[in-house]
């Protein structure tokens, strides 16, 4: 149930996530200005679309005079990585209404889910909660989008030091993670595979295949593990 | 950007998120998850999270113009990594690293 105290939690669980949104949602929306995009399109666009690198790189290519299926392509391949975040929270929502789990899964992002997870795993979080995490993230991200869009260029925030506040947000992630061997394995090769990929060209590609390879390669550890314990 | 160009790009960007974001997370709710699977999707957070952080603060030839101001930003990592075990704060790692990198830049 959605109460008072749930929402609370939510909100607190959402603070770090919602002021970094707006750190880099107002020169996001600056950049979408720049292209022509009115207050209305970047509302909508933050609505329904709800996405940080996507948003970003729109723009960014549409200034270069890419094509517009290229633009699309490029863009749904960089959010391909939001698959391994979804099958990750199925578990989560065992028990949750297709509503609720849906509304949820529709507004994951990388922040989102990186807060929620942690919590599930910590044993006390629910749906509803994490579903106001994504919804007080989103409604700053499109406050700040719209806002970048009246202010223009009259402010000048320097994009490469607001973005590392997501960085620091991610290092935080990361360093909150058991160290067992798997995990281990898992975020060192993971390190490793998108390196690989920028340096093969696959810089769009890079999260979701670096995650896999992460993924895999414990994988296997665990189960060279169990075979070893089986054999025992 | 024409208002067509807007319709096209949302609703061909916003279909396939969204599939990425539901569609895994539909596939497997309500299934009896065999053990194996459950390991994998346990293994998703720490390697989603390193990945994460090294798209965003390695890149070859980093270090082709010198080692600063390339180095700043691993420089600024490696505090906020202290600061990461010693508070497990998200938002202190976030003031942490913003204002590290933006002092660090100044050399």
């Amino acid at each position: 149930m959605i109460t008072r105290a749930h929402l609370k939690d939510a909100f607190f669980a959402a603070v770090p996530i919602m002021l970094g949104y707006v750190a880099i949602g107002i020169p996001c929306g600056i950049l979408c200005d720049s292209i022509g995009l009115n207050a209305l399109q970047v509302l909508i666009l933050s609505a329904l679309f709800y996405s940080g690198a996507g948003q970003f790189m729109i723009p960014n290519m549409y200034l270069t005079g890419a094509p517009l299926a290229s633009i699309i392509a490029s863009v749904s391949l960089v959010n391909t990585r939001q698959m391994l975040y979804s099958a990750s929270l199925a578990p989560e929502c065992e028990g949750a209404s297709k509503r609720l789990s849906f509304l949820f899964a529709a507004t994951v992002t990388d922040e989102s889910y990186g807060v929620s997870i942690e919590r599930f795993k910590a044993g006390d979080w629910s749906v509803d909660r994490a579903l106001f995490v994504n919804l007080f993230s989103q409604t700053s991200w499109a406050l700040s989008n719209v806002a970048g869009v009246f202010v223009g260029s009259l402010v000048d925030i320097p994009l490469p030091i607001a973005s590392f506040a997501m960085t620091s947000i991610f290092i935080c992630l990361l360093f909150m993670q058991k160290l067992t061997a798997p995990n281990i394995i898992a975020a060192v090769s993971a390190i490793i595979g998108v390196y690989v990929c920028k340096l093969l060209g696959l810089a769009g590609a890079a999260i979701i295949i670096g995650a896999l390879i992460g993924v895999a390669f414990a994988f296997a550890y665990c189960m060279v593990v169990q075979r070893r314990k089986g054999a025992r | 950007m024409s208002w067509d160009e807007f319709w096209i790009i949302l609703v061909s960007c916003g279909a396939t998120m969204l599939i990425c974001r539901v569609a895994p997370l539909f596939l497997l709710k309500g299934r009896q998850l065999p053990e194996r699977v459950i390991l994998a999707l346990n293994l998703i957070p720490p390697a989603a999270f390193a990945a994460l952080v090294a798209n965003d603060i390695l890149s070859p030839g980093m270090f082709a113009q010198g080692i600063w101001p390339a180095g700043a930003i691993i420089v600024a990592s490696l505090i906020v990594v202290i600061v990461a075990i010693k508070s497990r704060s998200l938002l202190w790692c976030a003031v942490a690293g913003v204002v590290s990198y933006a002092i660090l830049l100044l050399f």
